[in-house]
């Protein structure tokens, strides 16, 4: 079981992806906007974080820049799962990868089962 | 007052036709993933809910947009004197259930009789239903969510809108989204983190009915609204 920091505006979607990620054995912490999601980061560290880049009165990539500037926060693998398509002008896989994100899925195009086994290969305890 | 310019309405429509295709893949989105959560949990009746309410207001999206095109390509839209309290109440009606799973108490505030307003019936109602849902779901995140659908006299007419406690909403930023629409995927970004396409179709369908949609005040609530003129025929009697 991992603690999923899950960064979604849209509550209907949110419940969703926290119903799903819980079934599938995970504790899932929803926040609806960036500065609500940096409070939780002040008091616990997640396992994973999945994250929108459209979030009210914040930038995804503002909160990702702030997270990646904690010394606790820079390990933290993040899956930017967005509406935002990866051919967007100047926001490609390049882009990801500068600012840290370990995974890119495109929400249209991502299923719950999809998003599920990211999470679970992301944050499954590594070989010693 | 500032007419809508109709000439310019075919440069907005693939404006319009990008901003409504933004909007419309969040609520496809939550059809197909509580779809795949109906099938995994063996379909429980809140999801079958959430699921028809998600396709409605996808529907509701295009069947507003599709009216608003048939409106701007008539050269001369007639007009008829409709109750704006009915068209109010109507779209009330309309927005309940998305209010209701968005935990938004709706309220109505006519203040008084108004006389007949000079309008498109169908195309006053989707312009209010459209302002109506932009707002509900700007709001979804508040802790106690109120969407107000009003109407009050000035001395331009009747106002006509839908209003809210809801922050970062100005004419400045109505502005700035009306300019950045379809191009920005979040064209009003201090007030929805969505497209907004349901301001900007309410926008072209107010434009079309020869009226315009601004950020306005009621009581101390803040939301867009319209003036409409009285119908002078109604009014004289």
């Amino acid at each position: 079981m991992a603690t999923i920091l899950l960064l979604e505006p849209d509550k209907q979607l949110a419940s969703s992806y926290k119903r799903a990620l819980t079934t599938a054995g995970h504790e899932v912490h929803w926040q609806n906007d960036a500065q609500a999601a940096l409070s939780v980061l002040d008091e616990h560290t997640p396992d994973a974080i999945v994250l929108e880049l459209h979030l009210p009165n914040h930038n995804g990539v503002e909160f990702l820049y702030e997270i990646r500037s904690y010394p606790d926060c820079d390990h933290i693998p993040i899956i930017l799962h967005t509406m935002v398509p990866a051919e967007h002008p100047g926001l490609g896989h390049a882009y990801w990868h500068q600012l840290g994100i370990n995974e890119y899925l495109y929400k249209p195009q991502t299923s719950l089962k999809q998003l599920i086994q990211r999470v679970n290969n992301l944050t499954a305890p590594q070989p010693a | 007052m500032p007419t809508f310019d109709r000439t310019s309405a075919s440069v907005g429509d693939n404006r319009l036709l990008q901003a409504m295709a933004e909007e419309l893949k969040l609520p496809l989105l939550q059809i197909a993933r509580q779809a795949e959560l109906s099938a995994q949990e063996r379909a429980d009746p809140e999801a079958l809910k959430a699921i028809e309410l998600s396709a409605t207001q996808a529907l509701w999206f295009v069947d507003s947009y599709l009216l608003s095109q048939q409106l701007l390509q008539q050269a001369s839209l007639e007009l008829e004197p409709v109750a704006v309290s009915a068209a109010l109440q109507e779209a009330a009606h309309v927005l309940d259930s998305l209010a209701k799973q968005h935990n938004c108490s709706l309220e109505l505030q006519l203040s008084g009789r108004f006389a007949p307003v000079m309008a498109h019936r169908l195309g006053l109602q989707t312009a209010l239903i459209g302002l109506g849902s932009t707002l509900i779901n700007a709001m979804q995140n508040e802790a106690e969510p109120k969407l107000v659908l009003a109407a009050h006299r000035s001395r331009g007419g009747i106002v006509a809108g839908i209003f809210s406690q809801t922050e970062g909403l100005s004419q400045a930023v109505y502005q700035r989204g009306r300019a950045l629409y379809g191009e920005a995927r979040q064209p009003m970004q201090e007030f929805s983190t969505q497209a907004g396409a349901g301001v900007f179709v309410a926008d072209a369908l107010f434009g079309s009915m020869d009226s315009h949609l601004r950020v306005a005040k009621h009581q101390s609530l803040t939301g867009l609204a319209a003036t409409l003129q009285p119908s002078r025929q109604l009014t004289l009697i």
